[in-house]
């Protein structure tokens, strides 16, 4: 028995060690877990755009506004943080709000005309993420205490209670995307290679393109399914409402064009693996680092400067910022349109990358 | 007898079968190296041959010899190291496009996908080759028909025994009636009923003017159809002749055994003095006599033996086979593999 063992044991380490490029990746994955996942979850929220406008008529700068400004400008909590607001001075309430809509500011301060217990100090916040309205609320009020100030602040979450559960619901379905794209759609394409039934139409006058945006469109139509199949159980059972029939057409097409380009990044990557333990690792690696990324469970404000800068070019990111602003927001294509045009740009960039990386021989 | 062996190419002179008499592929000096960890392997060591119209041409040789490497190049799926090859008027390396289109090949392992009926394999093939759509399906089911699968069209490949599957995927290789058919070895794991049958199949699509172009290691496939023959043996070309001529580069000739009760000395040396007899072996009661023509020294050998009353048992005059000028020329039996030289002839490898 000890013998058998043995060499089934031997088998299997010989394996193992054949296969460094799989031993990295098991080893990095721990790694990247604390790196990536240690970062973009339960950092500290930071930087956060606040807009602040004197209210009038008269449009007189109060005491307490020209104290607050520079206290909320130099705010953090505790002392040796990052500062909490990026704080920019409106001339009229009605532009910072235009700019709250518009999801340029996370909240609007409105100082009142005068210092008394009866004029409140208003707070306007984006509450379409439920971590960061809070963290604004309690920074605020800090800075209000902090000056013994007599009004009251008076909070007006603009879109409403948003559970977390529901904000979350939405970065499902792009995670729903990726998943059924990567484990479904990308697998079958390497199956597809070890099998030989590559090699079968290589010999065939079919071009590299004609094979990429083949199995980009079928891709597309099964991660569509998936993302669809979630949105139905968000709006059925998680509490996201859509308003309108524009509203859904567009969460539709955000859906699919997220589709097409989480799909031609993962036939970019499997067109290049002819071993699905080395793809399954790689594609293990991205899905970490583009959902944690992406803002799907907390804020890209609580995360380092660096960590940011991935999210600028993550797909995920800009799908499930678009599909916040319409379902949560109420926003229009004038908003989510440059969402449109970074995933546009992505799956542009990722067909093209395909094509070419393409193995259109054996070797 | 290493000492005979030949090197370099053979070619018979006036051996040259030339159906329509111009060349359709020409192989010029090509080599293969893989690279192996840290260890260089050579599957084809500089090949050099012509391959003519309409003709079945035979690339013969045992498991590891190079066969399917150069297959592999002349169907673009991999690049030479060195050298250069034309397929019909394109060069292998810079017009690879061109060739798919003028080509049909049939992998070695097959590359059917299982999950597909027969004839959705057909018709996805049909339109990667480009065949028009108002012509495909009728086409589909004339190759279903000629494979006779028709009554199978609808079932998945899956289903289907090892020899329906390789008739079915030699039918796709054809279904754009390519100017030339590549076969890696079409028969292999097959019972020789499924043989026989994927052989008359090979014979009715040279009849169409296809030319073929198939690797086996098996003489009989060889002899069966091939027109001319190239023997391959650890990357190299050894020989290179129609069937017949290849039979004469044995200097012996025909081996004619004769049983016998008893045996006189003087017999021996009577054989022996006949121009047409190479050797004579007498073992107890048998003597095998190496002649260059056999069958028309027979009559004059019958009238040794009656000039000097010995009963002859039996006789028996056997040409040698294709087998016989294999282990003469490289030493060695077809299907003992080329020890140690078997090239990794890898699918794809993963990023490096």
């Amino acid at each position: 028995m000890i013998r058998e063992a043995g060499a089934i044991f031997k088998r299997d380490i010989k394996k193992f060690l054949n296969s460094p490029f799989i031993v990295i990746m098991t080893l990095l994955m721990p790694f990247m877990y604390l790196v990536v996942f240690g970062n973009a979850v339960g950092g500290t929220i930071s930087y956060v755009p606040l807009g602040v406008v004197q209210e009038g008529p008269p449009y007189n700068y109060t005491s307490l506004f020209l104290s607050s400004v520079p206290l909320l400008s130099h705010y953090s909590q505790p002392d040796n943080y990052p500062r909490l607001f990026d704080v920019t001075v409106y001339p009229s309430e009605s532009d910072a709000k235009n700019d709250l809509a518009l999801g340029k500011l996370e909240g609007v301060v409105v100082f009142p005309s005068e210092i008394s217990s009866d004029h409140a100090v208003r707070l306007y916040l984006d509450s379409s993420d439920s971590t960061t309205p809070p963290v604004i609320e309690s920074g605020v009020s800090s800075v209000l205490i902090q000056q013994g100030a007599q009004n009251p602040l008076l909070v007006d979450k603009i879109y409403g209670d948003i559970h977390y559960l529901t904000f979350f619901g939405v970065g499902i379905i792009i995670l729903a995307i990726f998943t059924s794209t990567s484990f479904g759609g990308g697998i079958a394409i390497i199956k597809d290679r070890e099998n030989g039934i590559h090699e079968g139409y290589l010999v065939t006058p079919v071009q590299r393109a004609s094979i990429i945006l083949g199995m980009i469109s079928s891709g597309t139509i099964r991660a569509f399914l998936a993302g669809f199949t979630i949105l139905w159980i968000d709006l059925l059972f998680i509490g996201v409402v859509v308003q309108n029939i524009q509203a859904f057409l567009l969460v539709i097409l955000v859906i699919l064009i997220v589709c097409v380009g989480v799909t031609s990044l993962v036939v970019a990557f499997a067109s290049r693996f002819s071993v699905q333990q080395e793809y399954q690792s790689v594609i293990a690696f991205l899905n970490l680092t583009m959902f944690m990324t992406s803002g799907a469970f907390y804020p890209v404000l609580a995360m380092p400067g660096w960590l940011r800068w991935i999210t600028v070019i993550n797909p995920e990111y800009y799908g499930i910022h678009a599909l916040r602003g319409i379902l949560f927001r109420e926003q229009g294509l004038n908003v989510i349109g440059m969402d449109l045009v970074a995933l546009l740009i992505f799956s542009t960039a990722m067909i093209i990358l395909g094509i070419v990386t393409f193995r259109r021989t054996l070797e | 007898m290493s000492g005979q062996i030949p090197t370099g190419i053979i070619t018979a002179a006036g051996a040259r079968i030339t159906p329509d008499g111009d060349r359709i592929i020409h192989i010029d000096h090509i080599t293969k190296v893989f690279q192996e960890r840290n260890r260089k392997v050579t599957a084809v060591d500089g090949i050099s041959l012509d391959v003519y119209r309409g003709e079945i041409f035979g690339l013969l040789g045992p498991n590891g010899a190079g066969k399917s490497t150069l297959i592999r190049i002349l169907t673009t799926l991999i690049r030479p190291t060195s050298g250069t090859a034309s397929v019909g008027t394109y060069n292998i390396t810079t017009e690879p496009e061109k060739i798919r289109s003028i080509i049909g090949v049939c992998p070695q392992n097959s590359t059917l996908d299982v999950e597909l009926s027969a004839y959705d394999n057909l018709e996805f093939y049909g339109k990667l080759e480009n065949v028009p759509d108002e012509i495909l399906p009728d086409r589909i089911w004339e190759l279903l028909e000629m494979s006779g699968l028709s009554d199978r069209a609808a079932m998945k490949v899956q289903t289907f025994s090892g020899g329906m599957r390789r008739k079915l995927e030699i039918v796709r290789a054809f279904i754009h009636k390519p100017l030339i058919l590549f076969l890696d070895e079409p028969t292999i794991g097959l019972d020789p009923e499924a043989r026989h049958e994927v052989w008359q199949q090979i014979a009715k699509l040279n009849a169409q003017n296809t030319t073929i172009i198939l690797t086996t290691h098996y003489m009989d496939e060889a002899e069966k159809l091939c027109g001319r023959i190239a023997f391959v043996d650890r990357g190299r070309l050894i020989a290179l002749d129609t069937m017949e001529n290849l039979r004469k580069l044995i200097p012996a000739g025909d081996l004619i055994e004769i049983g016998v009760m008893k045996m006189d000395g003087r017999v021996v040396d009577a054989i022996r003095e006949n121009s047409l007899v190479n050797a004579v072996n007498v073992l107890e009661q048998k003597v095998t006599i190496s002649a260059t023509n056999g069958s028309s020294l027979l009559p004059a050998l019958l009238g040794i033996f009656e000039r000097f009353s010995l009963p002859i048992i039996s006789i028996s005059i056997r040409t040698p086979s294709l087998e016989d000028v294999f282990i003469y020329l490289t030493g060695k039996k077809l299907d003992s593999g080329s020890e140690g030289a078997s090239a990794p002839e890898p699918r794809g490898r993963g990023p490096s």
